[in-house]
């Protein structure tokens, strides 16, 4: 299991070519409630386009720009974030997000295929430009709740939200 | 600088060259495109009088053609172009003559029998038809009868139609998740396995429509090695009829070129289904269906549109299969004129004849194609 | 360019620093939030300060006085999350973390029901999965009752409740046997949300067809096509006669009409006619002139 573990890690950090460089990913075995069983190929997917999310999300609040979120965020997800851009950008604030470390279990998929769930118990720093004023870096511990649902060639993520740990 | 004004003055005054040369004496087939006289020149012999009407066939030059038969009295030239590129709209009506072919049959002193192969290219590939012509002396010159097929006669009559159609309404678009929508319909292959060819492998099968709605279908193989990696992938394409009624069945073949069969290791099939608007009719009976054995294997019928409804496009696709019940080979022909009510209208498929000592049966299936919608 | 060390160098130690900060922290607030709802941070010490509250849902700024409150009306924060609250002075800045958590009450089910069509008595043949939301949309991961409720044609009603997990439920139920439309509900409390499901026939079973002279041909009819429930075949299947005779073979496809498949053939004396739809195989007729 943990050499599993560790390919998967080490695919996903070929695989994503992170702009993240750092950041560590781990995925935990999934731990699923559902009665359809999870083609590893699947599996594989939904994370590395989730992973790939961080960077489209980072870049979009970095510059501010709702437009960067498209590829990888939809509905629910997609909305929140573009409305958190837009009252930063009504603010003059920008934000730097920089995820350090993944630690994923898949925890549901849903039996007609349409949605994945997983928990990211996930480290990252953040900081905030406000005009000239630099804010210090903020280190953060959180735990994500993320569902993806399929769309022409990837998995984009619909649900991003923090949870209590 | 002068070495390139050099060069410009004599590429200017070789084309010049060519031009006049091409004037003066121009290539025979360019004239003949052209206008200025036949391929063949003048229709001193039987065969050089039914090689000026191919070539005038190929020009499209009808009024060349209709006025150099010796039997024009008996139709009018509209007749004579409709018997050619079809009365109703179908495969030859939007077609060109690629090629033709002059056999001499039989030759006397005044009067010549000429078949005339007529390879016409249509869109889904090249359609050949035979005429056999009967040619005469008329002085010093040939003419060609052209054997004239009139416009079949469809009794006048009421039929009533009572068809069953299908429409779809799809959900709008826009993030639909989580919004219902229609059910793709249900499809199985009930039937595949490969064939090795001498060009390559080949996948036969049969895919059911097991819904109680249309189906809009293909079907895609990937071929994988014995370490499970991708060979290759192909569809159907043509080899399929893509639309399939409730409960209705389909062969497929699909073609991988160059590939040999002891190199594949397994095989991925994914077949394919859509909702498609589409209607019950028109029924088409195959009658008299008949396997020949080889030399010269084949499968004949005729099409009877059994509907009020003209069929522009029938797409006749065999299935065979040995005395197992394993289908051993897929075959298919385009009817190239349109079916008319009730007007039976012939096939033939053709066998491979190393595969042809295997028939013991076979299904006939057909597509249907009409203007103004697919059937 | 000059400026970029000078700020790094300043923003590193600013960061070696803000821990003691925080530990000495002039914010206070709670550590939790519900969605929508109001709250207040207060603000000790003295002078004019900015206020950033700072997520990936949500970001907001207040310039506030220390040694004073900040209040927050209840709706100014209602996306769930991690947030940070930035306390910047002139020449120190403060940051505490809180979390905004969903509100209790769901307002919205996301409900994902297949298949929309399936053919009668499939065991487990229908599923249905619920993620459930707040009003705001946030998705409400705290354990959940769903109450799934399947309603076929005849009236029958098949439920199951499920609690969710990390905002998410399932069900599976079984398709019965008559066809027609099944109404399939998911509730939580009164919010609810229904989809239909078609009930469709199986195969034909028990195909049989008889032969009529019509003038020179015959006129070949199915019974009434049924599936193994009774239910009646849909119009529109396709059902192929087939003759064999001794040289030849005649086929014809024609789709059921009114509940039947009707062909007429040539006929042949001696000619075997037989039936088939799909893969379901009916009887045969020997035809004698």
């Amino acid at each position: 299991m943990i050499r599993s573990t560790l390919f998967v890690c080490t695919l996903f950090m070929a695989a994503s070519g992170f702009a993240s460089a750092q950041a560590t990913v781990r995925v935990e075995p999934a731990n699923l409630q559902s009665p359809r069983p999870l083609p590893e190929q699947t599996q594989t997917a939904a994370i590395r386009d989730y992973l790939k999310s961080w960077q489209s999300l980072r870049a979009a609040l970095e510059q501010n720009r709702s437009d960067l979120l498209d590829p990888a965020f939809v509905g629910t997800a997609r909305n929140k974030l573009a409305e958190t851009i837009q009252q930063q950008a009504a603010l003059g604030i920008r934000t730097r997000y920089q995820d350090s470390a993944h630690d994923i279990q898949i925890v549901f998929y849903s039996p007609e295929g349409l949605s994945i769930e997983l928990i990211d118990r996930v480290e990252y720093d953040v900081q905030v430009f406000d005009h000239d004023r630099v804010n210090p870096i903020q280190h953060i511990s959180a735990r994500y709740v993320i569902v993806l649902t399929p769309a022409e060639v990837r998995w984009r993520v619909r649900v991003f939200q923090a949870a209590l740990k | 600088m002068s070495n390139g004004r050099q060069l410009a003055a004599l590429l200017a005054a070789a084309t010049a060259a060519l031009v006049v040369i091409g004037t003066v004496w121009p290539a025979p087939s360019a004239a003949a495109y052209a206008g200025a006289k036949s391929l063949l020149g003048s229709s001193s012999t039987a065969e050089a009088a039914v090689g000026n009407l191919g070539d005038e066939i190929r020009a499209q030059a009808w009024g060349k053609a209709y006025a150099g038969l010796a039997n024009k009295a008996q139709f009018t030239q509209p007749e004579f172009v409709h018997d050619l590129t079809g009365y109703y709209p179908s495969l030859l009506t939007y077609t060109t003559l690629d090629k033709f072919e002059v056999r001499p049959l039989h030759a006397s002193a005044d009067e010549a029998e000429i078949e005339l192969k007529l390879h016409w290219a249509t869109v889904v590939g090249s359609s050949v038809s035979i005429r056999d012509l009967h040619v005469i002396r008329n002085g010093d010159r040939w003419e060609p009868e052209w054997p004239i097929v009139k416009e079949p006669i469809v009794p006048p009559q009421v039929l009533p139609v009572n068809y069953l159609r299908w429409d779809v309404i799809y959900s709008g678009a826009g993030d639909d998740w989580g919004a219902q929508n229609v059910e793709a319909p249900h499809v199985r292959i009930v039937d595949m396995h490969p064939v090795e060819r001498a060009d390559g492998v080949v996948i036969l099968g049969e895919l059911l429509n097991e819904d109680v709605v249309p189906a809009y279908v293909s079907v895609a193989a990937t071929l994988l090695s014995k370490n499970q990696s991708p060979i290759a992938t192909e569809g159907s394409f043509d080899k399929i009829s893509h639309l399939l009624l409730p409960k209705q069945v389909t062969p497929f073949l699909i073609k991988f070129p160059n590939v040999s069969l002891s190199s594949v290791g397994s095989v991925r099939m994914t077949p394919m289904s859509a909702l498609i608007a589409a209607s019950a009719d028109p029924v088409i009976e195959i009658e008299n269906e008949q396997l020949h054995p080889a030399p010269g294997a084949s499968l004949t019928g005729q099409l009877i549109n059994q509907s009020g409804q003209i069929v522009n496009v029938a797409h006749v696709l065999g299935t065979f299969y040995n005395q197992a019940g394993l289908v051993v080979w897929v075959a298919d022909e385009y009817i190239d004129t349109a079916l008319l009510p009730q007007n039976p209208v012939p096939f033939e498929i053709h066998i491979p004849e190393d595969l042809a000592k295997n028939v013991s049966s076979q299904r006939t299936v057909i597509a249907t194609y009409s203007s103004g919608g697919s059937q | 360019m000059r400026t970029r060390p000078l700020i790094f160098l300043t923003t590193m130690a600013l960061a070696m620093l803000q821990p003691v900060a925080a530990q000495e922290s002039s914010l206070t607030l709670p550590k939790t939030v519900e969605a929508g709802s109001a709250f207040s941070i207060h603000i000790a010490g003295s002078g004019k300060a900015a206020l950033y509250i700072v997520g990936l849902g949500q970001v907001l700024k207040r310039d506030v006085e220390a040694g004073g409150t900040a209040f927050f009306p209840a709706g100014s924060l209602y996306n769930a999350g991690h947030y940070l609250a930035v306390l910047a002075g002139n020449s120190s800045t403060e940051t505490v973390s809180f979390d905004v958590v969903p509100a209790t009450k769901p307002a919205e089910l996301s409900f994902l029901a297949k298949p929309s069509r399936l053919p009668v008595g499939l065991h487990d043949g229908i599923t249905g999965a619920v993620y459930v939301f707040d009003a705001y949309h946030n998705l409400i991961y705290a354990p959940t009752p769903v109450s799934f409720e399947l309603t076929s044609p005849s009236g029958a009603v098949q439920k199951h409740v499920v609690a969710t997990r990390d905002g998410a439920a399932w069900t599976a139920m079984d398709s019965t046997a008559q066809q027609g439309m099944d109404r399939f509900l998911a509730r939580v409390d009164e919010i609810s949300n229904a989809r239909v499901i078609g009930q469709v026939p199986g195969d034909p079973c028990g195909l049989k067809m008889s032969a009529r002279q019509s003038g020179q041909a015959i006129l070949l009819a199915t019974d009434p096509v049924r599936d193994c429930n009774g239910n009646a075949v849909p119009d529109g299947t396709i059902v192929t006669f087939t003759e064999a005779y001794s040289g030849g073979q005649s086929t014809v496809d024609v789709p059921l009409k009114h509940g039947i498949a009707e062909a007429r053939m040539a006929g042949h004396s001696g000619a075997t006619i037989s039936v088939a739809s799909g893969v379901v195989v009916g009887n045969q007729i020997r035809w004698e002139k």
